[in-house]
């Protein structure tokens, strides 16, 4: 990609990707929904979780699967409020980027 | 490398950071690579590139300084004024949560130097002293033993010249041959049973003492290790 990812809108895409499933997801699975918008190495995501969860927009349970305890996460009432925040800034963002590009602004 | 090597290596690699870090870590990579079915394993490895990575990664984002977070490089989210006024909260957390440990962490290396440079005259002859010391009370613990052998193999040694002079007395002087014969029998006989014993005590007592020192010496290094 050309443009490159900054924290927070990696934040705010995983919070975006945790929020679409009621009851969690998993790490695998966030990875390859992520990876499915933008380029990111599977390492980075981790410590994005970690940290989300520390700041409590995330919370973790585990639950059985497939014979083994299987760590799911799922965004916390704190976590929506920060997601909706991203969506309102990245919204007046991307709307003022589209009118520049597509000349609708007058400087 | 396979999922094993993998992920002994990324534990290796979190040596250094909380166990509760190391833990969490360690199971979210366990979790990925079940998830990802053993048919995607050498495909997780390589786009995980390397435990080196991986480990790099986490380190960084605990030591994250909130200058980094929150920046879109490609706008003007890096505006200072902007990111205070609009910024979600979590960031500001972040940057009074990082903070203080970093100046506590100064103050704990300030500290150690200044322990060690006003410790050092007092602690470094103490420390001499206390090695010498010890030093010297095994060696004359050794020197207890080996001297008992040397009593019991003297005492073999007068035994055996009192048999031999009692011998050549015999046809002068019969009683003084006989007195001199049965004393150098009899310090013979206690000699030898004397040398068995002492050599037997240093063969139990001397790799008992070995062996204490070795513990002696090791316990700093093993407590650093385990620390």
């Amino acid at each position: 990609m050309v443009f490159n990812t900054g924290a927070a809108l990696l934040d705010a895409i995983v919070l975006a990707v945790v929020s679409r499933e009621r009851e969690g997801t998993y790490g695998y699975k966030i990875t390859q929904d992520v990876r499915k918008a933008i380029e990111v190495s599977e390492s980075t995501l981790y410590p994005v979780l970690r940290r989300l969860q520390k700041d409590e927009c995330l919370e973790v349970y585990d639950q059985q699967f497939d014979g083994r305890n299987r760590r799911y996460y799922k965004v916390t009432e704190k976590g929506m409020a920060q997601l909706n925040l991203y969506r309102v800034e990245w919204k007046n963002y991307s709307k003022k980027i589209n009118e520049m590009f597509e000349g609708g602004v007058t400087i | 490398m396979n999922r094993t090597e993998f992920m002994t290596e990324l534990a290796a690699l979190l040596q250094d950071i909380p166990v509760e870090e190391r833990r969490e870590a360690m199971q979210y990579y366990n979790d990925y690579f079940d998830d990802a079915g053993p048919e995607n394993e050498q495909q997780v490895i390589d786009e995980l590139e390397s435990p080196k990575k991986v480990a790099a990664n986490i380190k960084a984002d605990m030591k994250e300084n909130a200058k980094e977070r929150g920046e879109f490089t490609e706008n003007g989210y890096s505006d200072p004024q902007f990111e205070q006024k609009e910024m979600p909260a979590g960031q500001y957390e972040y940057q009074s949560n990082m903070e203080p440990p970093r100046t506590n962490n100064a103050l704990k290396i300030v500290l150690i130097i200044a322990i060690i440079v006003v410790g050092a005259p007092i602690v470094f002859p103490i420390a001499i002293a206390a090695a010498a010391t010890v030093f010297a009370l095994l060696a004359a613990a050794f020197g207890v033993f080996l001297a008992l052998v040397g009593v019991a193999i003297s005492l073999v040694i007068v035994g055996v010249i009192l048999v031999v002079t009692g011998i050549t007395l015999l046809i002068p002087h019969l009683a003084v041959g006989l007195g001199l014969l049965g004393t150098g029998l009899i310090l013979t006989v206690i000699g030898v049973i004397g040398t068995v014993a002492a050599v037997k005590l240093c063969v139990v007592v001397f790799p008992g003492m070995c062996r204490g020192i070795v513990w002696l010496c090791r316990r700093p290094f093993e407590r650093k290790a385990v620390g």
